[in-house]
């Protein structure tokens, strides 16, 4: 459902300030960070404070920032991360205004003279820059996202020529970050019946998968006024992913398949 | 507890804080104009059964549509009008699966409003060419 305003819980307030630089401080070494806050215990409404981020004595990259907050300023400052090389998706947040990964954002590309740093849109809190991915996962675990198979399995391996590999190209690489999918308006109003980019972007994976024998199955799953069809190429999805996929073309892929088998 | 703090959580913030891109303004736009047609047809509508009621209520429509308010309400109609036709030619190549790369998506998007403001003006001067001026 559309609604523009936040909930009166989800109303952002003032935070503090934690450790302006002081006047007459080197110009350009500090570097300036809003950064979302909620904490589950105090039953406060999320604030924003802001930090500042000495440039000499941190790493390039925005998640660097954030564990130079966490080490040096305020060790309750709460997120995920891992890998810090844009392979494991657990880093994704809002940051100067789109989804990305925090460890593949350079703080030098932020375009606000202020980096803003927010979790994923259009989610539940569970604190700071930590959503609750549930509904997201279980929606991957409705498009059932294994191979699916009639014929006895093989020997060996299941065999797929090059060509019919490459199809997969653009489609494997996701690693469910949810950037595209957080992204998208329409999954924001109707994320709880509209499968989302992300989602349809494997469905599509297993779809073009020369192996899986379920194919028409899997389309009819998809044939949904939600669940497929919310999609209206709004192409926030593209344009935020981090790994420079294509979920808007996925979509169109499919719808097409959609039509070729009518 | 759990399901307590669930209830509770609060949700992050979407459109307040996602910086607008052109690709999302054209949806919008799209959208917009849409909603804008049907103002623009029901104006159309009232003409028509202007014509059908006769000479006076003809004569009172023509010098609404003649007036400033008349004729820039025309002008936007016109234009969301071809907005929404380039608009609407875009997602039926979308559909064929092909222009969806990076580059093709700020192309269209470009060409639409730049497309639709050319060809707005182009019928407006035929138009007033055809009535031999203004």
């Amino acid at each position: 459902m559309v609604q523009f305003t936040l909930p009166r819980n989800s109303k952002i307030t003032k935070g503090k300030a934690w450790n302006p630089p002081a006047k007459g401080a080197e110009p350009g070494r500090w570097r300036e960070y809003r950064i979302y806050r909620f904490d589950p215990e105090t039953g406060e409404n999320p604030r924003v404070d802001t930090y500042w981020v000495d440039m000499n004595d941190c790493g390039p990259m925005i998640l660097d920032a954030l564990l130079w907050i966490k080490n040096k300023i305020d060790p309750t400052l709460t997120f995920r991360r891992s890998c810090r090389e844009g392979v494991c998706g657990s880093c994704s947040m809002n940051i100067d205004g789109t989804n990305t990964l925090a460890c593949t954002m350079h703080a030098e590309e932020a375009r606000g003279a202020a980096i803003a740093v927010y979790p994923l849109p259009h989610m539940p809190v569970i604190k700071d820059l930590v959503p609750d991915m549930t509904q997201f996962y279980a929606q991957h675990r409705e498009i059932e996202p294994w191979l699916k198979t009639d014929s006895p399995t093989p020997q060996k391996e299941w065999r797929q020529s090059h060509e019919d590999r490459e199809k997969l190209d653009g489609l494997y690489e996701c690693i469910l970050c949810a950037c595209c999918s957080t992204a998208c308006p329409s999954y924001w109003w109707n994320g709880d019946r509209y499968l989302g980019p992300a989602i349809l972007l494997q469905a599509n994976r297993w779809v073009e998968d020369s192996r899986d024998e379920r194919t028409g199955e899997r389309l009819d799953d998809l044939e949904d006024p939600f669940r497929l069809y919310r999609c209206h190429t709004i192409l926030n999805c593209t344009k935020a992913c981090p790994k420079g996929l294509n979920p808007a073309a996925a979509i169109a892929n499919l719808k097409r398949k959609m039509v070729e088998r009518t | 507890m759990t399901n307590k703090l669930e209830a509770e959580r609060p949700l992050s913030p979407h459109l307040q804080i996602y910086r607008p891109m052109l690709t999302m303004m054209m949806s919008i736009a799209h959208r917009i104009t849409g909603a804008g047609l049907a103002i623009g047809f029901a104006l159309l509508a009232w003409w028509l059964v202007a014509v059908s009621m006769g000479p006076e209520h003809y004569e009172c429509v023509q010098t609404f549509f003649g007036s400033f308010i008349g004729r820039a309400l025309l002008f936007a109609f016109t234009w969301a009008l071809i907005h929404h036709m380039l608009g609407g030619i875009r997602h039926l190549i979308w559909d064929t699966g092909t222009g969806l790369d990076k580059t093709t998506i700020e192309v269209f998007a470009w060409a639409t409003i730049i497309g639709s403001i050319l060809l707005t003006v182009l019928v407006w001067v035929i138009g007033y060419h055809q009535m031999g001026g203004l």
